[in-house]
């Protein structure tokens, strides 16, 4: 016992560190816009396959179905969530592929963000910028199996 | 004591078998007394000519082999399973006192390094850097990495939407707009 005891405390501040550290950050993220952002990602598969509008597709974007050239569009996932500025966002897309969504700072009236779209632990898209607050963009045409991947990202400090 | 009674104790005096009080005795009997003294003497002879021959009967006697040989014997006997198990758990219990804080530390280093890889994305896999000059008030590229042969890039001025089309099959590509 008198050698496991450093082994346990050891254990111990190693388990409950990241939670604690965690559960910090999301008090912290509800403190007020400032201080954090909230971030909206959304994953729709299209194909043309059907001529099918997901009603919340059409919620989330008015005109979504005359950007592409596609007949039916399925939302598979959607997020929005209020994080610290460098918090990530992680929506699943499937097994192995996800998104994550890093807000960076808030400079201009522009949100800095980086954006990956990954596969496993292999970045498809990667990148970085700065979309005017409140605005979303889409990322689009990473092959899936039922379609294409469209992703509507955005972000805002207003609540 | 008389003659018949030492003459009865004398092979227990000879190995020093006898209680101090008898030794005594005996010793100051055979002292005054020759025909005791004798026997003594005769006995004492006989009993160096049987130990004389002994001990040389055992100087020809080969004994290297002996204590090997009471190894492999000792070794041939196998010990319950219950035994058995019994004292590698000892041993196990002395092995654990001795390292299960460093095995707790290395695993707890080992684990922190684990999240911390697991959260890593992979950059080895080589894909392509391109900066993109977009006036787009709403959406400002500053670095696009994509493994997609080429994209497109357009705004939607209705709907006030910038999109990035990846153009991984050349039949879906999308027409780049100003």
């Amino acid at each position: 016992v008198t050698y496991l005891r450093p082994a346990l405390v050891g254990a111990l501040v190693t388990a409950f560190a990241a939670p604690l550290a965690a559960a910090a950050q999301s008090v912290q993220s509800l403190e007020g816009p400032t201080k954090a952002v909230q971030v909206r990602v959304g994953a729709i598969i299209a194909s043309n396959s059907g001529t099918w509008l997901d009603h919340r597709v059409a919620a989330m974007h008015p005109r979504f179905h005359t950007l592409f050239p596609y007949s039916s569009y399925r939302l598979i996932g959607e997020k929005r969530q209020w994080v610290p500025w460098g918090r990530q966002v992680r929506l699943n897309i499937s097994n192995s592929r996800y998104v994550l969504v890093v807000p960076r700072e808030l400079k201009n009236s522009r949100v800095s963000m980086r954006v990956q779209l990954m596969d496993d632990k292999r970045a498809i898209v990667d990148t970085i910028l700065s979309l005017k607050d409140q605005g979303t963009f889409l990322v689009g045409g990473a092959p899936q199996p039922e379609g294409v991947l469209i992703l509507s990202i955005g972000a805002s400090t207003l609540p | 004591m008389n003659c018949r009674e030492v003459s009865n104790l004398l092979p227990l005096f000879l190995d020093g078998e006898l209680e101090p009080r008898q030794m005594r005795s005996v010793a100051m009997h055979s002292m005054r007394c020759p025909a005791c003294e004798l026997e003594v003497k005769e006995m004492e002879r006989l009993q160096e000519l049987v130990g004389s021959a002994v001990r040389q009967r055992v100087a020809e006697m080969d004994l290297s082999g002996v204590w090997s040989a009471v190894e492999q014997r000792i070794g041939d006997i196998r010990p319950s399973w219950v035994r058995r198990l019994r004292a590698r758990w000892e041993e196990l219990q002395a092995d654990l006192d001795m390292r299960l804080p460093a095995f707790a530390a290395v695993a707890a280093v080992a684990a922190l390094a684990l999240a911390w890889y697991a959260q890593l994305p992979d950059v080895t896999q080589p894909i392509e850097s391109r900066q993109i000059a977009s006036h787009d008030p709403a959406l400002e590229i500053q670095r696009l990495d994509t493994t997609s042969p080429s994209f497109s890039f357009f705004r939607d001025p209705e709907s006030d939407t910038s999109v990035v089309w990846l153009n991984y099959e050349e039949g879906l590509a999308l027409e780049s707009q100003p």
